[in-house]
């Protein structure tokens, strides 16, 4: 009765309702405000704002160190994403299709980086890049974000492939297809929805990373949020809402996707 | 960790491999006397090629890096335990510390709190506005960590709205300090760990059969003592998951607290980047970051504990 | 039953042939020193309970399972080193295994892809199958908008189109409904008939090995323990395995007196001449329920014992009704528990707690003298 609406007293169900559209709304309140703060004509980020106006995001579009930003971000998150899942797909492979002991502690390894503090890993990235000399590289960058962004890929494919029927694949190789092939025509096609939100999990991780870009970043190369990051700390300038703005549709926009896919993905394998 | 969170609710549901006896290579033990070793040696190790590429990355660019810094703890500026004597035995040091978990206690408590009612209504009514509720939930998890920090940190200025409309409503008459301090940390890392309360506990409420329930009141327990007796304890192992991540990922955090925080009030994970950016000790950050491992993986392995299911499945059989 | 006795008379090839087969995991026999020839355009069924080592034999065949040891012969020529798409072997698997991203079309054109084929043979070849398996108007379909038997059909076309000299199946049916898996049994039997390939099946379900196969190799603990048709090894089991495993038995325990005569609780029985028979010798006696008769006393006084038959006397437990056939429980004096079954036409009017007489042919009961305890149970079989 707990667990059946109808069967509440409606005291408590209105009391739990309401008590939880006031969380729903905590929730959404610093997401809403921020979008609306972003339009808003205060420099000092008065709310509710004087007037609207788009000359926060003129300021952000016509700003060539933003738009650096902007772009460095996109391309390390591009090279993120390419990286994470070319080493994400065999290590999935092995996992799930090997027959060796220890596949559990392996996986345990490489789901590590997510559970090890960001800090720690961007410190000790940090202190090998130093001694490297390869501080504010792309490199440093795209390395330091596929550590954190190969467990995504992994876990998001071995969760397709557990589902993937071996023998589809199987089925493939005895048509006449060498093992190389069918997993091409035949099993990639089959777990392309891990694939795909595998490869949505990394971008977003690494256009969202924070800790390891402030660590990584020079002068010359710097993300988006490393340039939000560093404004932040000066002044709370509404230019930095428009890029939060962004960072929200971009999230908002790759969540739809990974939503639609999945939907598609379900109504095409009724269990 | 927060990771696992973040995908389930993004990832197509994980369910049960199809058909398959269970497997018997692998757990049998490789001694047959009419087969040659190596046959049924490259069985055992059959398809863990593939595992090399992303084995070299993490071991160059991550455990070689990891444990690097933690030597550096025990070896510099000179070899032994110094810098932990140092950490233990230095008051301010010992500050941070008490700080990093009580505000990590803080905030699993309100996250608890918070997560508890929005996880139960969303397991109440599953689709029409749980549903919303549900996207809500993923959408705040997925928005930018940058973006909503910097929200909070324009609200709850001294000018900011929250501020104003307190003062507006008469109930207080100069703005409370809300940022820049512990407060500010406690608020914005409660909300930024909501969903990561939210979504383990509605999967465990979701498991509940309500029929559990309703015998629970047809045997005579009042809805109080149902909730108590019956509902709480069912919900339990979500509850000490989610907190149990909760509580680690807070000990961990950096942005928030860096940007919501104090100078004064420091937590771990910004002392450590102090130590290493402003002071150049690398040893005594080092040691800190081996105490934030070592807490976390302890508390990851009970976290472990609550999970039985393996998380590689045994689909390897024909 | 006709088929059979024509294709033994033809004296047909042997296509494939196994020698002294062995799969281990570890310790672990799968398939335990299997020898089998296969004749060419035959239809054999691997029987077995799961974990017997069918389908470890079949994985062998097809190519992705490598013997631990033994040989694989197809004409002669052998088959271990080669890989299973090299093989040109047509496989069904048993949950259909289609590629859910290919339409109909492009699932059977597959092999034909593989192979490089010409568009407009590849055109021709496809289109023949379509029509094979009725699947014309489906053609441009997904896998999942297919029924269950449509796909099974669509499996079926895709191991033919590249014309395999063997086709595998491996469970095919296991997932259909009885009413659909019954009909499809009848459309695999005219194919067969019509294309002459040589089909190797594997089931559990022993009516559908009946149904089908003109041949079946029973599976159990990785060793074929009975091969033959299943006319012969359901009337005249090899053992005591095959015959529990197939279809309902009822066993008694004898002591020799001879080469054809024992005791059965103390009563003289007469049975079939068994060579090298010692006196006092443990025997097994097997009777089918439909072989044996169940008279009431006034029954039995009114029809006399015909030579050659035995008759023991026993109490009945309970009558069961079935539809088309009775089944009756009895209880002999010593205890020992059988089962007769008889059409519902011929009528058994006994009741429970009557004494019946219980009568069957000496020809009608197999005679075993080596067997184990386990094999009288029907679950027997698995690992």
């Amino acid at each position: 009765m707990l667990l059946t609406p109808n069967a509440m007293s409606p005291r408590l169900r209105w009391g739990l309702y309401s008590v939880t559209g006031l969380i729903a709304l905590f929730l959404l309140l610093p997401i809403v405000f921020i979008v609306l703060l972003s339009f808003g004509s205060s420099q000092w980020l008065v709310f509710p704002p004087p007037g609207w106006t788009l000359k926060w995001y003129q300021q952000f579009f016509n700003n060539p160190e933003w738009m650096a930003a902007a772009f460095a971000s996109l391309k390390v998150a591009v090279l993120t994403t390419i990286f994470a899942v070319a080493l994400g797909l065999p290590t999935a492979f092995a996992l799930v299709r090997g027959r060796f002991p220890g596949r559990d502690m392996l996986y345990g390894i490489f789901t590590l980086p997510m559970i090890v503090p960001l800090v720690i890993i961007a410190v000790a990235v940090y202190a090998l890049f130093l001694k490297l000399g390869y501080t504010g590289t792309l490199f440093s960058f795209v390395v330091s974000h596929v550590i954190v962004a190969l467990p995504f890929t992994i876990i998001s494919i071995i969760n397709s492939l557990k589902l993937f029927d071996q023998s589809i694949e199987d089925a493939a190789v005895i048509c006449g297809a060498s093992r190389i092939q069918a997993v091409f025509k035949v099993t990639f096609p089959g777990i392309r929805p891990g694939m795909v939100a595998g490869a949505l999990f990394a971008f977003l991780v690494s256009w969202d990373e924070v800790v390891l870009s402030v660590m990584m970043a020079s002068p010359n190369l710097q993300t988006l949020p490393v340039k939000m990051w560093t404004t932040l700390r000066q002044d709370l300038t509404p230019v930095i809402a428009v890029a939060s703005t962004l960072l929200i549709a971009l999230s908002v926009l790759v969540m739809f996707i990974a939503a639609t896919l999945r939907r598609r993905n379900e109504a095409r394998m009724p269990s | 960790m927060a990771g696992q969170v973040k995908m389930t609710a993004i990832a197509s549901r994980q369910s049960k491999p199809v058909g398959g006896a269970p497997s018997t290579a692998g757990t049998a033990p490789a001694q047959v006397v009419t087969i040659k070793q190596t046959v049924v040696l490259s069985q055992r190790w059959k398809g863990s090629r593939n595992l090399f590429p992303a084995l070299i990355f993490l071991g160059l660019f991550f455990f070689a890096p990891l444990i690097g810094l933690l030597l550096r703890g025990v070896l510099e500026p000179t070899p032994g335990l110094g810098n932990y004597e140092q950490l233990f035995a230095n008051s301010a040091y010992a500050r941070v510390l008490f700080n990093t978990f009580s505000v990590a206690g803080l905030v699993t408590l309100f996250s608890l709190l918070l997560g508890f009612p929005l996880a139960w209504a969303i397991t109440l009514v599953p689709r029409g506005w749980g549903r919303w509720m549900l996207n809500i939930v993923l959408l705040s998890m997925w928005t930018s960590l940058l973006a909503r920090t910097y929200s909070w940190l324009v609200l709850l200025q001294a000018s900011g709205v929250i501020n104003k409309t307190l003062m507006a409503m008469g109930i207080i008459d100069q703005p409370l300090e809300m940022v820049h301090n512990l407060t500010g940390v406690v608020i914005g890392m409660s909300y930024i760990m909501i969903p990561f309360i939210v979504l383990p506990l509605q999967a465990t409420m979701a498991a509940i059969d309500p029929m559990v329930l309703q015998a629970g009141s047809i045997c005579g327990a009042s809805p109080w003592t149902n909730f108590f007796k019956v509902f709480l304890p069912l919900c339990r192992s979500g509850l000490f998951s989610g907190g149990l991540m909760v509580f680690v990922m807070s000990l961990g955090y950096y942005v928030t607290p860096a940007l919501l925080g104090g100078a004064q009030d420091m937590m771990l994970p910004e002392f450590i980047v102090q130590q290493v950016q402003s002071f150049l000790n690398w040893g005594l950050a080092s040691a800190a970051a081996a105490l934030l491992i070592a807490i976390t993986l302890v508390l990851f392995y009970f976290y472990l504990k609550l999970q039985p299911e393996s998380p590689v499945g045994a689909n390897n059989t024909r | 039953m006709s088929a059979v006795i024509k294709d033994v008379a033809q004296q047909p090839q042997t296509l494939v042939c196994l020698r002294n087969l062995n799969k281990h995991y570890g310790d672990f026999a799968a398939v335990d020193n299997i020898s089998l020839d296969i004749q060419d355009g035959e239809f054999l069924t691997f029987l077995g309970s799961s974990g017997s080592g069918k389908s470890t034999t079949l994985s062998m065949l097809a190519g992705f399972e490598t013997p631990s040891s033994g040989e694989i012969l197809v004409s002669g020529k052998s088959l271990v080193n080669v890989p299973p798409h090299k093989r040109d072997i047509g496989m069904v698997f048993q949950r259909y295994s289609l590629f859910p991203h290919l339409s109909v079309r492009d699932n059977i054109a597959f092999p034909l892809a593989i192979r490089k084929l010409a568009a407009a043979e590849r055109n021709k070849r496809v289109d023949a199958m379509l029509k094979l398996v009725q699947l014309d108007q489906f053609a441009h379909r997904r896998p999942s908008q297919l029924s269950g038997g449509q796909q099974q059909r669509v499996a079926i076309a895709r191991a033919l189109v590249y014309e395999p000299r063997i086709l595998l199946m491996d469970e095919p049916l296991g997932a259909l409904d009885k009413k659909l898996r019954e009909d499809l049994q009848d459309e695999l039997r005219q194919l067969h008939r019509r294309l002459g390939i040589t089909i190797v099946y594997v089931t559990h379900d022993q009516e559908e090995a009946m149904r089908l196969s003109q041949r079946i190799a029973i599976f159990s603990h990785g060793k074929i323990v009975g091969l033959g048709s299943g006319y012969d090894l359901y009337q005249n089991p090899p053992n005591a395995f095959v015959a529990s495993f197939l279809g309902n038995s009822n066993f008694l325990r004898l002591k020799a007196q001879g080469n054809a005569v024992a005791t059965f609780e103390g009563q003289l029985l007469s049975i079939r001449l068994t060579a090298g028979l010692q006196t006092g010798q443990d025997t097994l006696l097997m009777i089918r329920p439909e072989k044996a008769q169940a008279l009431s006393v006034e029954q039995a006084a009114a029809q006399p014992l015909q030579t050659g038959w035995n008759e023991v006397s026993a109490k009945v437990g309970e009558v069961l009704f079935l539809g088309e056939s009775q089944t009756c429980a009895v209880l002999t004096q010593g205890g020992t528990a059988m089962t007769v079954k008889a059409l519902s036409a011929a009528g058994m009017p006994l009741k429970t707690g009557e004494q019946v007489r219980v009568r069957w042919a000496t020809a009608d009961a197999c005679v075993y003298t080596q067997w184990a305890e386990s094999d009288l149970n029907k679950a027997a079989g698995a690992h």
